[in-house]
């Protein structure tokens, strides 16, 4: 396959570079390396520096951020904005209701996708094909395009401005995806051990009560985190559906604050940095999980 | 033990034994375990779509529950509204747009840790986290870095001397959607470089060894073993990825909320102003299924080129 037609070729090779093969392999392996390392150095930065910058500004006064040229660190290290946001702003509210419906969706969904897991691998039923593609089907569906329908639907049962109303909704963007990865690792639990049990007079509820669903807790934990990651990130769902600022989360609490004339980077900085403190704890000890959630594509 | 407790013992187990009979058969267990999501399933992901059908044939305003019937009124004004075709070439734009940046990064970013190094796993979790930060705060972060009078963004380009005056970036007509779609490749560059990674790392060392033994060079190795390779992957996230993209509400409603002057106002953000700023909830639904439209028109392409409900070996 040739990307470039006709006689120009690209090459992105040592060879055409004057003077190159005069090198001897030892520093042309040095060159190499030190080019790899930079290259990975500048994605490091790129990632990192943003992160960086966020908790550079919170631990700031605000004095110390509108300077220029800024600092690249604190010139003071300061709490002040902390303790500014956790006792004058609505931000422990906001950071309670967002643990709240992050618990709810993640327990919804593990439990319906576990079970469903297992029913679809496990039990002989009809029209699993169709099954199978209207969840992928599902999983399409960004959450814009279902929050405006949702809305009109949930005012009339009364779920608008409710955190239950906001779990459910949710769930639209976590269940159809969970649901697929507990059909797939169901099928790599091995079904023998099971069918052992029922030979030896176990019933089938107990087979799966006591073998299969001790066995798929990898699954269980991938599902959870991923649906932990859905609805802790969610800005969509929220912003649509909570009206009350005592009823807002954390994503669409903040966001308000970026909307005033004059807006408080220091305090704005600080909040986002207590928000993601779960993810790196998430990062560091959960990465095997995480790298199974990653399918999932669209989250937040 | 006395024998009165093992009695009682004994009698606890069977009845659990009989509770666990009872819940076996395989309709009962069907039922148990696959009616919940398939309700829940319904509820959040297949109800919604109707109401979004059935109330763009009526006129809805936000604040008060009444319905009035208006037939195909709202999609003849919204088909005739210019407002809608620009906001949907604007859509194109960021989506091609931030796909692209995102391909390009994220397959460069993937063959870069794609050897074994010290600290390779560390580093894997470092890229990790951009994944789990939640969109709207790596927005705040870019507001912040591209602050019009403090960002450190404007205060490193002055200095390097490659701007003059300080530049509004998401405020600014020229680069507020070039400036949305670099925030949104450092947020979602990682899925490719994930999804490309795991192809990558199933390629059999051995086809590399053979074209090296036949006197590849190191872009003839790229060009002949990794990129057939990876060409599915890469055809799976330019229709995922750009279909989302397509309909990408947060990062950019966070970041300008459709402004300045319209000129990063998309589908979905036209959308929903229609919706909670006009208060027509029935004209959005029009344009919102209008949108779904759409979506199954790729969902179909998808479908039918990668058979991907085969993954479950449904038979």
């Amino acid at each position: 396959m040739n990307l470039i037609p006709g006689s120009f070729k690209l090459r992105l090779n040592g060879d055409n570079i004057p003077g190159w093969n005069r090198l001897s392999y030892e520093r042309r392996r040095t060159v190499l390396r030190v080019g790899w390392g930079s290259l990975l150095a500048l994605v490091l930065l790129a990632v990192l520096f943003p992160i960086f910058w966020m908790w550079s500004t919170a631990l700031r006064a605000p004095k110390d951020l509108f300077t220029t040229p800024t600092s690249l660190f604190p010139q003071e290290v300061t709490l002040v904005n902390f303790t500014t946001i956790l006792t004058q702003l609505d931000f422990p509210i906001w950071y309670f209701n967002s643990i709240i419906v992050a618990l709810g969706v993640v327990l919804l969904t593990t439990t319906t996708a576990t079970l469903a897991g297992y029913g679809l691998t496990r039990l002989d039923i009809p029209y699993k094909k169709t099954y199978a593609r209207t969840i992928l089907f599902g999983y399409m569906f960004p959450p814009i395009l279902l929050a405006i329908p949702m809305f009109i639907f949930w005012r009339k049962i009364g779920w608008i401005n409710s955190l239950l109303g906001v779990m459910f909704a949710e769930m639209a963007v976590t269940l159809p995806f969970s649901i697929w990865l507990m059909w797939k690792f169901f099928q790599t639990v091995p079904e023998s051990l099971e069918e052992s049990a029922m030979v030896g007079g176990a019933s089938r509820f107990r087979a799966f009560y006591e073998i299969a669903l001790p066995m798929s807790k990898p699954g269980m934990v991938a599902v959870g985190v991923f649906s932990y990651a859905v609805s802790w990130t969610q800005f969509t769902i929220p912003q649509v559906m909570l009206v009350e600022s005592s009823k807002w989360v954390l994503t669409i609490g903040l966001f308000s604050l970026t909307i005033q004339s004059q807006i408080l980077w220091g305090k704005l900085m600080a909040a986002s940095a207590l928000a993601l403190i779960p993810s790196f704890l998430f990062v560091f000890f959960l990465q095997d999980y995480l790298l199974q959630g990653f399918r999932a594509g669209d989250i937040g | 033990m006395s024998n009165e407790v093992m009695r009682n013992d004994t009698r606890r187990r069977s009845s659990k034994q009989a509770v666990f009979e009872a819940l076996s058969g395989k309709w009962v267990l069907a039922v148990l375990t696959i009616v919940p999501a398939l309700l829940l399933f319904a509820f959040v992901n297949i109800v919604p779509i109707f109401w979004a059908i059935t109330g763009s044939f009526y006129e809805i305003s936000a604040y008060s529950p009444e319905w009035t019937f208006t037939g195909v009124q709202h999609y003849a004004d919204v088909l005739a509204n210019p407002e809608l075709w620009a906001s949907l070439s604007r859509s194109v734009v960021f989506a091609s747009g931030a796909v692209t940046l995102q391909l390009v990064l994220g397959i460069g970013i993937a063959m870069l840790i794609n050897r074994p190094f010290k600290g390779a796993t560390f580093i894997r979790a470092i890229v990790l986290l951009p994944y789990l930060t939640p969109t709207a705060i790596v927005s705040f972060i870019a507001l912040w870095m591209a602050n019009s009078q403090f960002g450190i963004i404007n205060q490193i380009l002055a200095q390097m001397g490659l701007i003059e005056t300080y530049i509004p970036w998401f405020a600014s007509l020229d680069f507020a959607m070039i400036a949305v779609i670099l925030t949104s490749a450092w947020k979602w560059t990682i899925f490719v470089t994930i999804m490309v990674l795991a192809r990558l790392q199933s390629i059999p060392d051995g086809l590399y060894e053979a074209a090296e033994v036949a006197g590849a060079t190191k872009y003839q190795l790229f060009r002949d073993v990794t990129l057939p390779n990876i060409k599915g992957v890469i055809f799976i996230v330019v229709l995922l990825r750009g279909l989302w993209m397509f309909n990408k509400f947060d990062i950019i409603y966070v970041l300008t909320q459709g402004g300045p002057r319209s000129i990063t106002e998309t589908a979905p953000i036209y959308a929903y102003e229609v919706a909670f700023v006009e208060t027509q909830l029935g004209k959005s639904a029009a344009i919102s299924t209008l949108l779904f439209v759409m979506l199954v028109t790729v969902a179909v392409i998808y479908f039918k080129t990668l058979e991907p409900e085969q993954e479950v070996r449904v038979e």
